[in-house]
């Protein structure tokens, strides 16, 4: 059975300049793309489960708080020295705002905050603390993990790289 | 034609030739590499080679070895000897594990001397219990006799609970 012409001509393309001319774009686009804005991400560990599981995939979206501030609940990556390691973890609380957790309950300024997205709970226990003007308060989601285990804590906001697809 | 099969071929030669040419930069970040190996351990690995890679892993030091990490205790000058020592407790309590760094960036501030921040990721087994972990890093070193060795060792902490 012979293919269509136009059909034949999209799979199997002669190769002459403007083709490569466009393979070379495309190359380009998708590097800066992957590279700079949508960064492909592996997860490895457990610390954001269940929202998101230990070997599962997701995209740094870098221009999430371009034109936007970081909201408290949002998941955000927090680059260490470059784009290659990131820690992915859930902002908790804002600037100048207090802090505390008892009995694994979280407390912002006094007031219990529910918290729907932890399914895994032991009593984590940490006295008030303010957060610093140009920092966010962040943790992960898995507190089923003894505190002394987890990486979390105050970080400047700079450090930021941006929001998580999907 | 041939002119311009030259002109491509010479191109192709330079690039090559710059990224075989040997400098401190290349030097440097080799010999990170080299000690991210000596640091790993993999499944089953004997004794012998265990105190053989702390020795080789000191080696790359400069005797002694500032290393401030303070979520393990540690600020202090540690001599080659205890750096070897420190190494081999560290391998046997994490007797698999792997150690790779990335992002590092080298600036030279003085001759002789050269600034890194690399972020170092480590990946491991502990009790059937995977682990990652990641720190951020600042490393001293210095040239001496015609050998970059590392001076200092830093844990950058950045996240404060």
């Amino acid at each position: 059975m012979a293919l269509p012409d136009k059909l034949k001509k999209f799979l199997f393309p002669s190769i002459n300049r403007r083709y490569i001319t466009r393979i070379l774009l495309l190359s380009l686009n998708c590097y800066l793309i992957f590279t700079y804005i949508l960064i492909p991400m592996r997860i490895q560990g457990e610390s954001m489960e269940p929202t998101y599981r230990n070997e599962s995939f997701a995209f740094c979206w870098r221009p999430q708080y371009l034109f936007s501030d970081i909201k408290r609940f949002d998941i955000v990556t927090i680059r260490f020295t470059g784009k290659s390691i990131m820690l992915l973890k859930r902002v908790i609380a804002l600037p100048g705002e207090t802090l505390e957790f008892r009995q694994g309950i979280l407390y912002i300024d006094g007031k219990q905050t529910q918290e729907p997205y932890v399914k895994y709970h032991t009593p984590w226990n940490l006295p008030p603390r303010k957060i610093r003007a140009d920092h966010v308060y962040v943790v992960g989601d898995n507190r089923g993990t003894l505190m002394s285990r987890h990486t979390f804590g105050q970080v400047q906001i700079k450090r930021v790289l941006g929001g998580v697809i999907p | 034609m041939n002119i311009k099969i030259g002109t491509v071929l010479v191109i192709i030669l330079a690039l090559i030739a710059i990224l075989l040419y040997p400098n401190d930069e290349k030097e440097i970040r080799k010999n990170l590499e080299t000690l991210a190996e000596y640091c790993s351990s993999p499944k089953g690995e004997a004794t012998l080679a265990i105190v053989k890679k702390g020795a080789m892993a000191a080696k790359l030091c400069t005797d002694p070895c500032m290393v401030q990490m303070e979520s393990f205790h540690i600020n202090r000058e540690l001599s080659k000897k205890e750096f070897t020592n420190h190494m081999l407790t560290m391998k046997r309590m994490l007797p698999e594990t792997h150690f790779t760094f990335h992002d590092t960036t080298v600036i030279f501030p003085e001759e002789h001397f050269a600034e890194l921040t690399t972020t170092l990721k480590i990946t491991g087994k502990v009790t059937n219990d995977r682990f990652t972990n990641a720190y951020e890093l600042n490393i001293h070193t210095k040239k001496i006799d015609g050998d970059w060795l590392f001076s200092s060792f830093s844990v950058i902490e950045f996240m404060e609970q």
